[in-house]
């Protein structure tokens, strides 16, 4: 397993839009993709899952990798969460 | 910010049927504009659309969350819709949706994220979004909503609002009355003053001329115990749907707040159900089912003259002014009232403003019966009404005549009952029909028919309406001095209820035919007026000086309020003389019809008349035989005030 930390910046935190983008972006990737946010750990594969977890802007995240590409699949996703997902 | 705080049961559709994507957002965001979240409607449909370009709303496993901020909410609001087979909503797994919120939230804040934070928390768990979609009813659903907040937040179970505990009343009460000057405040007043001595917390919403003020909020009609509804015109109840309702007239709420209250602590009072439909944004019945039949009529009928009042006046007064501000000139007695520029300004805008009367007058009447398809109806076969157009005018050209108000009040009942029929035989077509009733049956149906019926009834009674002003024309000596003290001693046996109005509204109708027809002042019309108005003025002057003269006779608190009655009687507003009347109705209610009826026949006999239907000491200016008019409210006054004395005992021997 790999993980990463980062912070999210997107204005208004995940909300479904950005949310929904992640989860497209990471579908194709086998691992599996969690993140744990205030001691909850989170499956980043189910849109439902991301936004019950109303993740704010400022928010520290840590983002992890289970699987044969999770190398890949935590890259894209730090880049992601790293670009503002499109905002 | 919990969810079922956010939703309410008339913004939630069960079972609903949608072809497509356009139309379930339809559908919401029609149950959301409902209940006044949004002040612009169109504004926030493209906001929910520009969203969906964005990309879907549609998540997974047939949910869907539409959602839009933007300057056009007023207050976060939740819609929720369960269709009866899913749609293509573009959702991320390709699957069709059928159960849907649509977030309503301001522009600023994250409101917005956190609705849908706590939402998707609820929508995860698989046995929430099954118990939602087999709810039964709204408040089924509303119920399960409220279960799984607090089996998910694990909130405790008596959730009476902690955070604003001061905002939460055992009972609210609502006010109104047709013209919404006194009655509405006097209720509120005595409901407030009830609740204070029986140590409860009472809020009461008024239903003004000025529009709705101290509006009870969701969470209030949650969380209290019942509503109390005392009202003589139609106000909004839907939004009480559910909770146990008490609809009485407004009467009631003046002279026995108490009891009213009681009722709804001891739980007697019966829970109210809205006619609920849940693709139709406007319902049928919205009275209550304790209702007499011919307490209905009259809250129809009020609902219409309370909307035509402020035609009646804004243009009598106009009217009035321009006859007080022109030049006689004997060459063209018929020209009279705009013969110079601004008299014809004045006259000309007045009229405008008495053209709208009689469709007004019968558009809400129709409204008050059908809601909002009869509008239209209404309004329509007012106007036919008021043109007096038959099928004989039509095809021979001959010159109509109008079925004046009396045509106008048929039109509008009779409009208000066809639509309900029109509606009841239109739910029996396909519901794939639902979407053009309102906007293609109702209407080219409904005036079809209302318009058919005018013609055929408007010959009828233009030739009623004509005799009777005949008749009242005809009447001279002792029978106009008679229908002077009839007119204003029916002012003054109810003080704004059904007599007070039906005198009211034959004045100010003989006086709007009159100043329609260019009739000159002086008139039998005119002078009708003038009885009706001094008919109204003599009350409360009559309790004034009688509280002046005679203050052993009073509370000290009656005393107090008497001195105001000197106003409310100059300004015709026989509502001040109601407390007097209530405390002690079966002296105070025939002292003064006595003195009433003497000043209205006094108006008559010495010929006094008025042209404009309101206004009282300050429209004195443009009677004719002013002085005389002011003798006759004299003598009303001092008879009806010599009457009550004499009836009256002192307070310390009762």
């Amino acid at each position: 397993m790999v993980s990463a930390n980062v912070k999210v910046t997107n204005p208004m935190g995940l909300h479904m839009r950005p949310a929904q983008l992640f989860v497209r972006e990471m579908t194709p990737f086998a691992s599996e993709v969690t993140i744990v946010h205030k001691d909850r750990t989170i499956n980043a594969k189910s849109i439902m899952n991301l936004m019950a977890s109303g993740i704010k802007q400022g928010s520290e995240i840590e983002i992890r990798c289970e699987g044969q590409d999770e190398q890949a699949a935590l890259e894209k996703a730090v880049a992601l969460i790293e670009s503002g997902l499109g905002e | 910010m919990r969810i079922v705080d956010l939703l309410d049961a008339h913004r939630i559709a069960l079972g609903a049927r949608a072809k497509d994507k356009s139309s379930v957002i339809d559908l919401l965001v029609n149950l959301q504009e409902q209940s006044g979240v949004l002040s612009d409607v169109q504004a926030y449909k493209q906001a929910v659309w520009d969203r969906e370009a964005q990309s879907s709303t549609g998540i997974e496993a047939g949910i869907a969350v539409p959602h839009a901020k933007s300057d056009s909410v007023l207050r976060p609001s939740l819609a929720a819709a369960v269709l009866q087979q899913g749609v293509d909503y573009g959702a991320m797994d390709g699957q069709p949706s059928d159960l849907f919120f649509l977030i309503a939230a301001p522009a600023d804040g994250e409101l917005h994220l956190e609705i849908l934070s706590r939402l998707m928390q609820l929508l995860m768990d698989p046995s929430f979004t099954q118990a939602l979609r087999n709810a039964d009813s709204a408040q089924d659903f509303l119920q399960i909503i409220d279960r799984f907040e607090r089996k998910t937040f694990e909130e405790p179970e008596e959730s009476a609002s902690p955070e604003q505990p001061e905002e939460s009343y055992r009972v609210l009460a609502v006010t109104a009355c047709p013209t919404g000057i006194a009655h509405t405040y006097m209720a509120a007043q005595a409901l407030e003053k009830a609740a204070q001595q029986l140590d409860i917390s009472l809020k009461v919403e008024t239903n003004g001329s000025g529009g709705a003020k101290n509006i009870l909020t969701e969470d209030e009609i949650r969380s209290a115990e019942g509503i109390i509804v005392a009202a003589d015109k139609q106000v909004e109840t839907e939004r009480f749907s559910g909770k146990p309702v008490l609809f009485v007239p407004v009467a009631e709420g003046i002279h026995r707040p108490e009891k009213l209250i009681r009722q709804i602590l001891d739980k007697e009072v019966p829970v109210y159900h809205h006619a609920e439909r849940s693709s139709e944004v406007a319902v049928v019945d919205r009275a209550g089912p304790q209702e007499s039949w011919a307490r209905m009529l009259y809250k129809h009928l009020m609902n219409g003259v309370s909307h035509m009042l402020p035609f009646v006046i804004g243009g009598g007064i106009l009217i009035a002014l321009a006859f007080l501000v022109d030049v006689y000139d004997p060459q063209n007695p018929a020209g009279f009232g705009s013969n110079t520029p601004l008299a014809a300004f004045l006259k000309t805008v007045g009229g405008m403003a008495f053209q709208f009367m009689l469709p007004v007058l019968s558009g809400y009447i129709a409204m008050s019966i059908a809601d909002r398809p009869g509008l239209a109806v209404g309004v329509v076969g007012g106007a036919l009404a008021a043109a007096g157009i038959s099928f004989t005018t039509i095809a021979s050209g001959a010159t109509p005549v109008s079925a004046g108000f009396l045509g106008a009040l048929l039109a509008g009942f009779a409009g208000g009952y066809f639509m309900r029929a029109l509606r009841w035989l239109c739910d029996r077509l396909p519901d794939s029909l639902e979407g053009i009733k309102p906007i293609l049956l109702y209407p080219v149906l409904g005036i079809l028919i209302i318009g058919a019926f005018m013609c055929l009834v408007n010959p009828l009674l233009g030739a009623l309406n004509h005799g009777l002003v005949a008749f009242l024309n005809s009447l001279g000596g002792v029978s106009k001095v008679f229908l002077g003290a009839i007119l204003a001693g029916m002012m003054s046996i109810d003080m704004g209820g059904p007599f007070n109005k039906a005198a009211y509204v034959t004045g100010t109708g003989a006086l709007a035919t009159a100043a329609a027809a260019g009739v000159a002042s002086g008139a039998i019309e005119y002078q009708m007026m003038a009885a009706v108005m001094a008919g109204g003025m003599v009350p409360p002057l009559a309790i004034a000086l009688c509280t002046t003269l005679f203050p052993k006779k009073f509370t000290s608190d009656e005393r107090r309020s008497g001195a105001v009655n000197y106003i409310m009687g100059l300004c015709f507003i026989t509502e001040g003389a109601i407390p007097f009347a209530a405390s002690d109705p079966l002296r105070v209610i025939p002292s003064c019809v006595a003195g009433s009826a003497l000043a209205g026949a006094l108006s008559m006999w010495f010929g006094c008349s008025l042209m404009a239907p309101h206004g009282g000491i300050f429209v004195l200016g443009i009677m004719n035989g002013k002085l005389l008019y002011l003798l006759a409210l004299a003598a009303g006054a001092a008879l009806a005030m010599l009457l009550l004395a004499a009836l009256k005992k002192d307070i310390g021997k009762r």
